[in-house]
């Protein structure tokens, strides 16, 4: 039963839940090691960052608290 | 200039300016205890993305770093680290002068160090036994400790790393700048991480001390060969 639940079900990848790059708006592809952590802030928002992003230093903004890092 | 003394000159910890602006500032100790150590002592040069934490540049073109910035990012830090499991966080110190900061912090904090030589792919390869699975990484100095902050970007770990003035904040989430080349600086900022983290995670009272000296957190000279 649990095995074919799991073929009747497949998993469907909406694009919507692709993160977002917070500084270059850019969606991030599932395969490159972006980071993510919630605002060291106020905790309340999931940052990501894309790799390009974060090794070029790029800052981002905490949509909900205003926090300015890195 | 490398010969420049981190540890602070009597001169350099003389402050005026920033005293008298922050004298009614509440800051995690007072403001001369944050002087004395040289947290504040940047470096001669600097960059667009370390600006924003300098106060003013001496004649000289030694960088002034402002300690209510530094004050403020060691609470972000402490707020953002203690949401985290304790012995998810690792904290790594590869130069002498942040052995001991590194090591009181984790044995406070309940965190990883390593410490010394950065055994390439600590964080990437689990057949190592250095092996370690971060979900958040303390970078000492980002020119020191290159390789965990390498190995940190490769694995999508957050970073956090105590900043100088000569240092472009690559790959680094987080920044606390600070100077991270002074003995007594680097075990000041970390004991108020540690006390700061303890707080947060309400281990401590908001107001309550470590029980141990900030002294406690300094490499002795006479351990560093
Ligand atoms: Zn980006
Ligand atoms: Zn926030």
């Amino acid at each position: 039963m649990a095995l074919a639940s799991r073929f009747t079900k497949p998993v469907i990848v909406d694009e919507i839940s692709t993160p977002i790059c917070i500084s270059c708006k850019r969606s991030i592809p599932p395969y490159e090691k972006a980071v993510a952590f919630l605002c060291p802030n106020c905790g309340k928002y999931v940052i990501w960052r894309c790799r390009r992003c974060r090794v070029a230093g790029v800052p981002y903004r905490c949509p909900v608290c205003g926090f300015e890092g890195p | 200039m490398s010969s420049y003394d981190y540890e602070g000159s009597e001169e350099v910890k003389q402050e005026s300016s920033m005293i008298a602006k922050y004298a009614a500032v509440e800051l995690l100790v007072p403001i001369d205890m944050y002087l004395s150590a040289g947290v504040h002592i940047g470096t001669y040069s600097s960059n667009k993305y370390i600006e924003k934490y300098v106060f003013r540049v001496r004649n000289d073109g030694l960088y002034i770093l402002d300690v209510r910035k530094i004050d403020e990012r060691i609470r972000v830090a402490a707020r953002f680290i203690a949401r985290y499991e304790p012995q998810k966080v690792v904290a790594v110190g590869g130069k002498p002068y942040s052995f001991r900061p590194v090591e009181m912090f984790a044995r406070f904090t309940g965190a990883k160090a390593v410490l010394g030589r950065f055994i390439p792919g600590t964080f990437t390869n689990p057949y190592l036994t250095t092996y370690v699975e971060p979900e958040i990484v303390i970078i000492s100095d980002p020119r020191v400790d290159t390789q965990a902050l390498t190995e940190a970007i490769e694995m999508g770990i957050p970073t956090v790393a105590f900043v100088s003035t000569d240092t472009k904040p690559s790959g680094i989430d987080l920044i606390i700048p600070g100077n991270n080349k002074g003995r007594k600086s680097l075990a000041l900022l970390y004991y108020l991480l540690t006390r700061q983290v303890l707080r947060e995670r309400g281990l401590l009272a908001p107001n309550q001390d470590l029980g141990v000296s900030v002294e406690e957190f300094e490499t002795k000279l006479t351990t560093v060969v």
